[in-house]
């Protein structure tokens, strides 16, 4: 596969890349957090004086932050909690010194006084039926989603065969290898921030917002990356550190331990979900979704998650007959946030692995019976979108037909199973990109960081060079703080590519534009490298930029151009929204994976032996790149699949809150991994580019489960697929047909 | 004990220890006492291999290793990976595999690869020196370019 | 507070005597530092001196008297280096594969494992299982005591004051022995369950020890009861596998519930002996 060498590779290799860990200048003070003990508590006091009484120490707490109009007492607008506790670790003041272990001293220092109150840790504990105590209008309730399309107990009712099945899966944790920091300073009414973030502009809206100051006082510059997958999409150490900052007169760093990364990380929750299909004539006639998502201690009314996810439990499948209700619901964790493709390998997994159940009840394969519902190109979805081209069932018949060639082989104790996973890139606010040309380069100034992916480092500059014409070698991705870059959403939702990208490719097609009306051009132009310096070429001639540029260009860089895309977000049917939001699907990708596994049936131990995807990408930019991400998403999702699991006691306390208990994959669970890509079902993107930062893990618990299913010839509902989990289901595999498995025609609306 | 401790050298440079607390990580000499950042922080608890060094000559974790204890022992970081025959191998082979995503963990990837190859290391079967990398983390890669590298790598050295 | 002073005696003599100086509780030993450092860093223990063990002659191993004495402040690196290891005393070449990872095998020792006594230690069931003792130094002298009798619970053990662990002996040559194990569940502690199997041949007897079972890995002489001889039948197998099954110690919990600790311990029962039984491999499954 042919590749560009990685502009940032080389720094990469020698350690000479700077994270927000890194950072350090002179007169720098180090930061400490106090965390709650308890997860849920009214707050009687919090003092800080013992620790300001010791030497060189500065500490902040609630009182120090500036009163904002309007905002009550609640964990996310306001950095430090006035009234009440409501998850554990969650920040109660700060303080600064000039060594860690002093900060942590001064830290230690300050007196809490909490009183507990109960704690909620368990949604089905509030919610044992359904819709539970006091359905929406519930305290518990976060938000509150209904959609319906039809009659669906009628539907129900006249179907031939209804299944049912409860799904449950797990909180999983981001883990990137670098944890968060910045470096904070603070003089004259002006914030300035070098943070690790996967959104310098939103960490700018959040700080101003948090410590209410205007967004142009703030400056916000990333740092390079250590992994983000959604944990550094929003701000979290910045307005303390810049507090601290303020109240010292000095640079403050800022730092999680791997502890803390744990206990303060916004990520997935729990979710149960509650799947109802009835079928006739081996065609699904109607479906019923229900689903509790846990979302920690999300406020009332601030819920992504919910009406964003439903919308997956549904699957790329076609369904005309439906209804889909969630409830988030507020536990005593720290508030739901974005993992990498947020809740969609947890919904594939329910709905692969029920529409499987209901396929076997019909007596139909269930590779066949997927196959025939997908949604095709130009089709409808559920809330009765247009599916814009979609390679899926191409993929699909590629997977098809490799995990036939693997069941040939396989032998006794080994399964092999297909797995589906559809996503939707996200447009986000949108962005901008400026090009400027010179004799010798072409720089792309934007205001995104590089997180690891290289959709920055490497994508942007394959996109202006692919338009121009230039060899990639001479296109720089340049970075800069918010107060010179660009504006941008963040690297979030597969988006750069697709959005930013845009943004690049519309400023390149006006910069060939501009080129082309300055040499006079009949025809199409481009610019390409002759001997080291920069040429436009048309119709045979071949003109040296230099000799284009104004002096006014000379002295400024060069040629600028500028694009934008802020995207247009489709609309899904309202009139099918009874309470709550939904959110429509701004692109359509898919994947196909297919595993090979074995399983120990004495222990219920899951073994990786090889694993194939194939990936409706629209068109490949970067192959190596892409390729990449496809390996590293799968890796990722085989820990959500088999051993990443976040475990809570009841009080609250994340009990899984390092590496030895919460288990990432290692180099040695890795099976070989195929990777295939479906081009030509054009996506929003440049080229015809579809994002590919999420789509590679949302399939993969769903293979998996399909595959340990076939080896062992038993269902499984929850997530992860732990040994013990695997092991029950052998001892008791559900013969299909009995009990909660199907239910003939004419059983009453069942309890959840 | 007569006349002055062996030296502590890193990346060929002697380091005075006088001022070193006893309880200081090698982790947090390197970074902040000689500002030498290329090494990373990661878990401090040996779980995750970021903080990978070559002490006299072996992967050893930074985080874990007492400054003091290792008077008379010779440290490589990543910063002097380019200067060693093996080091620079295996960083190129990094590079040309596209085996550094976000590139937090590929110095501790690097200078274990380094240890495990040196010496009698290329001619050990690749599967061997994989194993030797278990206690090495990367959320990115998904170890896949990580594993080429080290095979391509293994190959330059023969 | 003041960082600890870091001492390196260079004799296990002045080991002793800087360890008898100092105030009980204000002093931590330090071998490989794999526990320790992490003690320090959350502040479970906040001492004034650290004692490295790092300069004494303990950091190797003999095979002498029919059997193996292991120094115990020996990186398990070097022990897992040994080739004669897999062959002798298969179990103890499989619990130090099972300890941490390469990396922290360069630092880890048995000394260390030992006086840490984790429920989950993987070393701890293996020496068990192959009678070791435990030989302890302190002002009075050398004593030893099996390893059975040195461990208590959870970071307790049966080291007085101002005694240092210096050396781990195993009795003789135990070939046909064997050490499986597996991970529960995520959990708070490392949770897993590991059996070690070892057939004395002097004395014609098994021995089965069950590890990852709080408060500490136990011989279980109920389970060793049910194998006889060197070749013990498949209908013995899973009789001690059967009855260690039934130990008490495998309970429920939000980790696992009993029924699947037995159903593991069974089974890692059964293949542990069938491991023991069979021709020494080179690595463990």
């Amino acid at each position: 596969m042919s590749s560009v060498r990685r502009p940032d590779a080389e720094a990469k290799v020698r350690g000479a890349v700077e994270y927000g860990a890194d950072l350090a200048v002179p007169g720098m003070l180090w930061g400490a957090l106090v965390l709650s003990p308890v997860a849920h508590a009214t707050v009687r006091s919090v003092d800080l004086s013992a620790a300001r009484a010791l030497p060189s120490v500065v500490a902040v707490g609630a009182a120090d932050v500036p009163h904002i109009a309007g905002a009550s007492g609640d964990p996310e607008r306001r950095p430090f909690p006035e009234r009440e506790v409501v998850y554990r670790a969650q920040p109660l003041a700060a303080v600064a010194a000039p060594t860690l272990a002093l900060a942590r001293e001064a830290a230690r220092a300050v007196r809490l006084e909490l009183e507990p109150l109960p704690t909620v840790a368990d949604v089905e504990a509030v919610f044992p039926e359904w819709p539970g105590p006091g359905g929406p209008g519930s305290p518990h309730v976060a938000a509150h989603v209904l959609a319906r399309r039809g009659d669906v107990d009628r539907a129900l009712a006249g179907a031939t065969t209804v299944v049912a099945g409860t799904y449950r899966t797990a909180g999983v944790c981001q883990v990137a290898l670098e944890p968060h920091a910045c470096l904070a300073e603070a003089e004259d009414g002006r914030w300035k921030v070098r943070t690790s973030t996967q959104s310098p502009f939103g960490v700018r809206e959040d700080v101003a917002s948090l410590l209410g100051v205007p967004e142009a006082s703030v400056e916000v510059e990333g740092t390079w990356v250590g992994g983000g997958f959604g944990g550094k999409g929003a701000s979290l150490l910045e307005p303390y550190a810049l507090l601290l900052a303020r109240a010292s007169g000095a640079p403050v760093r800022l730092a999680l331990t791997y502890r803390e990364e744990f206990l303060l990380g916004r990520s997935t929750l729990p979710m149960v979900v509650r799947m109802e299909t009835g079928v006739r004539d081996g065609r699904i006639v109607a479906r019923r979704v229900r689903l509790l998502l846990d979302v920690g201690a999300s406020l009332p009314g601030r819920d992504f998650a919910t009406g964003y996810s439903i919308g997956f439990l549904l699957g790329p499948y076609r369904t005309e007959v439906f209804e889909v209700e969630g409830y988030a619901v507020r536990t005593n964790k720290p508030p739901f946030g974005p993992h990498r493709a947020p809740l969609a390998p947890q919904a594939a997994f329910a709905v692969e692995s029920h529409l499987a159940e209901v396929a076997r009840a019909v007596g139909v394969d269930p590779e066949t019976f997927r196959a025939q519902h997908l949604w095709a190109t130009g089709g409808e979805t559920p809330f009765r979108q247009v599916v814009g081209p979609f390679g899926l069932g191409e993929a699909f018949a590629a997977a098809r037909a490799r995990a036939a060639a693997w069941r040939a082989q396989r032998p006794d104790g080994h399964g092999v199973g297909v797995g589906l996973g559809f996503w939707s890139t996200n447009t986000g606010a949108g962005g901008e990109a400026r090009l400027v040309l010179s004799g010798r380069e072409l720089r792309i100034e934007q205001g995104e960081r590089e997180i690891g992916s290289g959709s920055v480092s490497v994508g942007l500059a394959t996109v202006a060079a692919r338009r121009t014409g230039l060899p990639f070698e001479r296109v720089r991705v340049v970075y800069a703080p918010t107060s010179e870059a660009p504006f941008d959403s963040g690297v979030y939702g597969s988006r750069t590519v697709g959005a930013l990208g845009r943004a690049v490719d519309e400023a390149a097609v006006a910069l060939l534009a501009e080129i082309g009306r300055r040499i006079g051009a009949t025809g199409p132009v481009t610019l390409a490298l002759d001997q080291d310096r920069l040429v436009a070429r048309n119709d045979g001639r071949s003109t040296p930029v230099a000799d284009l540029l104004t002096e006014d260009e000379r002295a400024s860089g060069g040629v600028r151009t500028v694009g934008r895309h802020y995207g247009v977000a489709p609309a899904i049917d309202e009139s099918l929204v009874v309470d709550g939001s939904f959110y429509p699907f701004q692109d359509f990708t898919g994947a196909a994976h297919v595993a090979e596994v074995s399983v120990d049936p004495a222990t219920g131990a899951v073994r990786l032996i090889r694993y194939a995807a194939f990936h409706d990408v629209g068109t490949v930019l970067d192959p190596a790149g892409a390729r990449a991400q496809v390996e590293g998403g799968v890796v990722m999702g085989l820990g959500t699949a088999l051993t990443e699991e976040a475990v809570w006691s009841d009080e609250g306390r994340l009990l899984s809150d390092g590496l030895v208990d919460y288990r990432l994959p290692r180099i040695g669970d890795v099976p070989p991994i195929e990777v295939t890509f479906v081009e030509g079902h054009a996506g929003a993107g440049p080229f015809g580019a579809k994002g590919l930062g999420e789509p590679p893990i949302v399939p993969v618990p769903a293979t998996i489960a399909a595959a340990v299913r076939d080896a062992v010839g038993a269902d499984l509902t929850e997530l992860p697929l732990s040994a013990e989990r695997v092991a029950r289901a052998v001892k008791a595999p559900r013969p299909c047909g009995s009990g909660d498995a199907a239910r003939p025609r004419g059983a009453s609306g069942d309890r959840r | 004990m007569s006349g002055e401790p062996p030296a502590l050298r890193v990346n060929g440079r002697a380091v005075a220890l006088d001022d070193v607390p006893g309880d200081e990580r090698l982790l947090d000499t390197l970074r902040w006492r000689l500002g030498l950042r290329g090494t990373k922080e990661g878990c401090r608890s040996g779980g995750c291999g970021a903080c990978t060094v070559l002490v006299d000559g072996r992967g050893r974790l930074s985080c874990l290793a007492l400054t003091r204890e290792l008077e008379g022992s010779s440290v490589m970081t990543v910063e002097g990976a380019a200067d060693d025959p093996v080091g620079r191998t295996v960083q190129e082979a990094f590079v040309q595999e596209g085996a550094a995503q976000c590139g937090y963990c590929t110095p501790g990837f690097v200078m274990a690869v380094t240890g495990l190859l040196r010496g009698r290391g290329d001619a050990r079967p690749t599967s061997e020196v994989l194993r030797g990398l278990g206690g090495n983390l990367c959320r990115c890669t998904g170890y896949v370019a990580i594993a080429r590298a080290v095979e391509r790598a293994r190959q330059e050295l023969r | 507070m003041a960082p600890p002073e870091l001492l390196t005696p260079t004799t296990e003599e002045g080991a002793v005597a800087e360890l008898v100086a100092t105030a009980p509780g204000t002093v931590a030993v330090l071998a490989g530092g794999t526990d320790l450092l992490l003690d320090l860093e959350e502040r479970r223990l906040e001492p004034r001196r650290l004692l490295s063990l790092r300069r004494l002659p303990w950091n190797r191993h003999a095979w002498e008297g029919g059997g193996l004495t292991l120094g115990s402040t020996e990186p398990l690196s070097a022990l897992e280096e040994d080739p004669q290891l897999p062959v002798r005393l298969p179990a103890l070449a499989q619990g130090i594969a099972a300890v941490g990872s390469p990396a922290l095998r360069l630092q880890a020792t048995v000394g260390g494992n030992l006086g840490r006594s984790a429920p989950a230690s993987d070393l701890t069931p293996v020496l068990l299982a192959l009678d070791a003792e435990v030989e302890l130094l302190g002002t009075a002298g050398a004593r030893r005591m099996p390893v059975d009798r040195f461990l208590r619970a959870s970071r307790e053990t049966a080291l007085g004051p101002g005694e240092l662990i210096r050396s781990v002996r195993i009795p003789e040559d135990r070939p046909s022995s064997a050490y499986r194990w597996q991970r529960v569940r995520p959990a708070h502690d490392i949770s897993q369950i590991g059996v070690a199997v070892a057939y004395a041949p002097r004395e014609r007897r098994w021995g089965v020890s069950l590890g990852g079972a709080p408060p500490r890995p136990r011989l279980v002489p109920e389970a060793a009861a049910e194998l006889h001889g060197p070749r013990p039948p498949e209908a013995e197998v899973a009789a001690a596998s059967e009855r260690l099954a039934r130990d008490p110690a495998l309970v429920s919990d939000r980790r696992a519930s009993d029924e699947h600790r037995r159903r593991l311990a069974a089974v890692l029962c059964t293949r542990a002996v069938r491991a023991a039984l069979s021709p020494p491999v080179a690595e463990p499954t």
